[in-house]
This record gives structure tokens, C-alpha cells and sequence, in this order.
């Protein structure tokens, strides 16, 4: 993977404000049903971000998640899961706390990360770890 | 949209503390001799569905911030909110009216008001809630106490609810996935 250009974040992230409102919604929510069908049956990396809404970690990484998704554009899928509404998910991969970052390829996890540093470069580089991403 | 008949209230009902001021409103309002003077219920997790209510109410902005969603389509928060709860109140109307004193522009009793709910809103995860945002550094080391005399005496001394995790000091990847990445996408 390149290496992460640490200062172009740091500068992106004083233009941004932890406000979500009126931010366009990069990130698709998904329910058990799309989650098979789009995770697990998908192809190519993907991030699913274990969240809740109450969260206030969740909401501290919001903005960057969606500047995040919008770098990535289609070389990686980022998507959330609502634990409060899908409880069975979340207890099937065994998610202990918000957030967590599942990282899968082809369907099968290749990463996991609980609990975030609010950052832009940190969400980043949580996000693509654990695939070769150019972006 | 959907058309309020009275303002509505909404609470973090992860919060313990929310959650016991929510059902006290509820309660409040609801008097047996006359109607109803407003509404409580909890955010919930649905952003379509609080879209419905307001489409300019955002969820993330719910849990940040009490929000009393007006019947006019307008929207009042944190002291305001409060203000305007106390307002309508029959329990509270006697004493409510001083927020709107004004003294040359300058709202002392709102002020005063907005204060204190500033200063709740960060002392609630002292009370172990689930939901309440990130802690003030002046409040971390209170919380930790509180959590640690929970686990050390409490009954029960669990979580109903899911934990949050602050923050992992850095994203390491897991050595049980060693060797299971590396694809190169372009």
C-alpha cells in the first residue's frame, strides 16, 4: 500500500467540523438480508462499520468516515450496521462494542478494529489496512 | 412530515439520566384533569423515521442535543428546548416565565439555564451512560471511578448496554489475520 500522506489529512481535517449535518450520506446502511447479499456475497474489499446512533465516538468519526468513503469512491465499499436494529448481526460477529470496523475480502473477514481515534488519517488507514488500496 | 398536535420531546433513551427526565416529562405533561401539553418519547434509531417528524432533524444531531420539535415545524434545542418544556409544564409554568425576561438584550435566567444544561450534559456519562458522547476531560477520571466502584460494589456490575470504545491507540491488524490480505485494487 502507498504510503499515507499524514499532512494532506491533517489540513483536510481542520477544514472539517465533527457537525454531520448537511452532509451528503456516502455510506449505505445495511439489514441482515443486504448484508448477506452485499457483503457476504460480494466481491472486492469492504469496510463495515459496527455503529449506533447514541454513540458518541460513532458520531465523532462520522465526518471523516464519509470524507473517507468519498476518497475510496469505488476501490473500496464502506457500509454501517445499526447494532440497535440488528442485533443478530452484530451478535454473530460477535461485535463487543461501538464502533467496530469489520474489514472483509470476497466475503470472508480480513480485519477487525474496535474503537477509533477520531481522525482522518486514522480512519483511513483502520479502513484500508488490510488490503492494497491506491488512492 | 408528520403533523405534531403538541410539541414533542425527544431523548436519548440510552441515557439513564435522560431517560428518568424523559419519563418525568412524559408524566408531567400528562395530567389527568386536562389534555396533554406536549409529547416524550425517545430518539430511537431510524433516521427515515425522524425525518418523518422533521426533515431537518438530523439523528446524530438528536443524541448530541435535547430536541423539541415544535408543532409549527420549527425546532428548539438544548436550554431553549428546556425553557420551552418548562413553558408548558403545568407542574413548572409558575416559575417558567422568567426565562423570557430580557434586560437590554441580555437573557440572564435562559443564560443561566443553558448553563446548567451544558454542565448536565457533561456530567451524564458520571452516571454510567451508555450513550452520552465523548467525555470532557475534566469528567474522564470521575467516570472512571464511578465505573470502577460499579464493577468493585455494585450488584450486578454489568452493562446492560453495549459499551463504546473510546479509541485503539492504533489500527494494528490482527495477527489472526496475517496473511490473509493483500489485495492489490487499483
Amino acid at each position: 500500500m502507498d504510503e499515507l500522506d499524514f499532512a494532506s489529512f491533517d489540513a483536510m481535517e481542520t477544514r472539517m467540523t465533527h457537525s454531520t449535518s448537511g452532509l451528503l450520506d456516502r455510506i449505505p446502511t445495511l439489514s441482515g438480508d443486504s448484508f448477506n447479499a452485499t457483503v457476504i456475497k460480494g466481491t472486492g474489499p469492504i469496510a463495515v462499520e459496527f455503529m449506533s446512533y447514541g454513540c458518541g465516538y460513532c458520531r465523532a468519526i462520522e465526518p471523516f468516515l464519509q470524507q473517507v468513503a468519498e476518497t475510496l469512491d469505488r476501490k473500496e465499499q464502506i457500509f454501517r450496521v445499526n447494532i440497535e436494529a440488528e442485533p443478530e448481526l452484530s451478535a454473530a460477529f460477535e461485535v463487543q462494542g461501538t464502533p467496530t470496523f469489520i474489514m472483509f475480502l470476497d466475503g470472508r473477514e480480513v480485519g477487525r478494529v474496535e474503537g477509533i481515534q477520531p481522525t482522518l488519517s486514522n480512519v483511513m488507514a483502520v479502513v484500508t489496512q488490510p488490503f492494497d488500496i491506491n488512492y | 412530515m408528520t403533523n405534531l398536535n403538541q410539541p414533542l420531546l425527544l431523548f436519548d433513551g440510552g441515557c439513564a439520566v435522560c431517560n428518568r427526565i424523559g419519563q418525568w416529562v412524559q408524566k408531567a405533561a400528562h395530567p389527568r384533569s386536562s389534555a396533554a401539553t406536549l409529547d416524550a418519547r425517545a430518539i430511537g434509531s431510524d433516521p427515515a423515521e425522524l425525518r418523518t417528524l422533521n426533515p431537518n432533524l438530523d439523528i446524530w444531531d438528536a443524541y448530541a442535543i435535547i430536541h423539541l420539535l415544535m408543532p409549527d415545524g420549527s425546532m428548539k434545542t438544548g436550554g431553549e428546548a428546556v425553557a420551552e418544556v418548562l413553558r408548558r409544564l403545568p407542574a413548572t409554568k409558575w416559575f417558567a416565565w422568567c426565562f423570557a425576561i430580557s434586560l437590554f438584550g441580555f437573557q440572564p435566567f435562559q443564560r443561566l439555564l443553558n448553563l446548567g444544561y451544558t454542565i448536565l450534559d457533561d456530567v451524564r456519562p458520571i452516571f454510567g451512560c451508555a450513550s452520552c458522547g465523548t467525555p470532557r476531560v475534566w469528567v474522564k477520571p470521575i467516570t472512571r471511578l464511578t465505573a470502577w466502584t460499579k464493577l468493585r460494589f455494585g450488584k450486578g456490575a454489568t452493562r446492560a448496554t453495549t459499551p463504546h470504545f473510546s479509541h485503539a491507540p492504533a489500527p494494528t491488524l490482527n495477527s489472526a489475520y496475517a496473511g490473509a490480505s493483500g489485495a492489490k485494487v487499483d
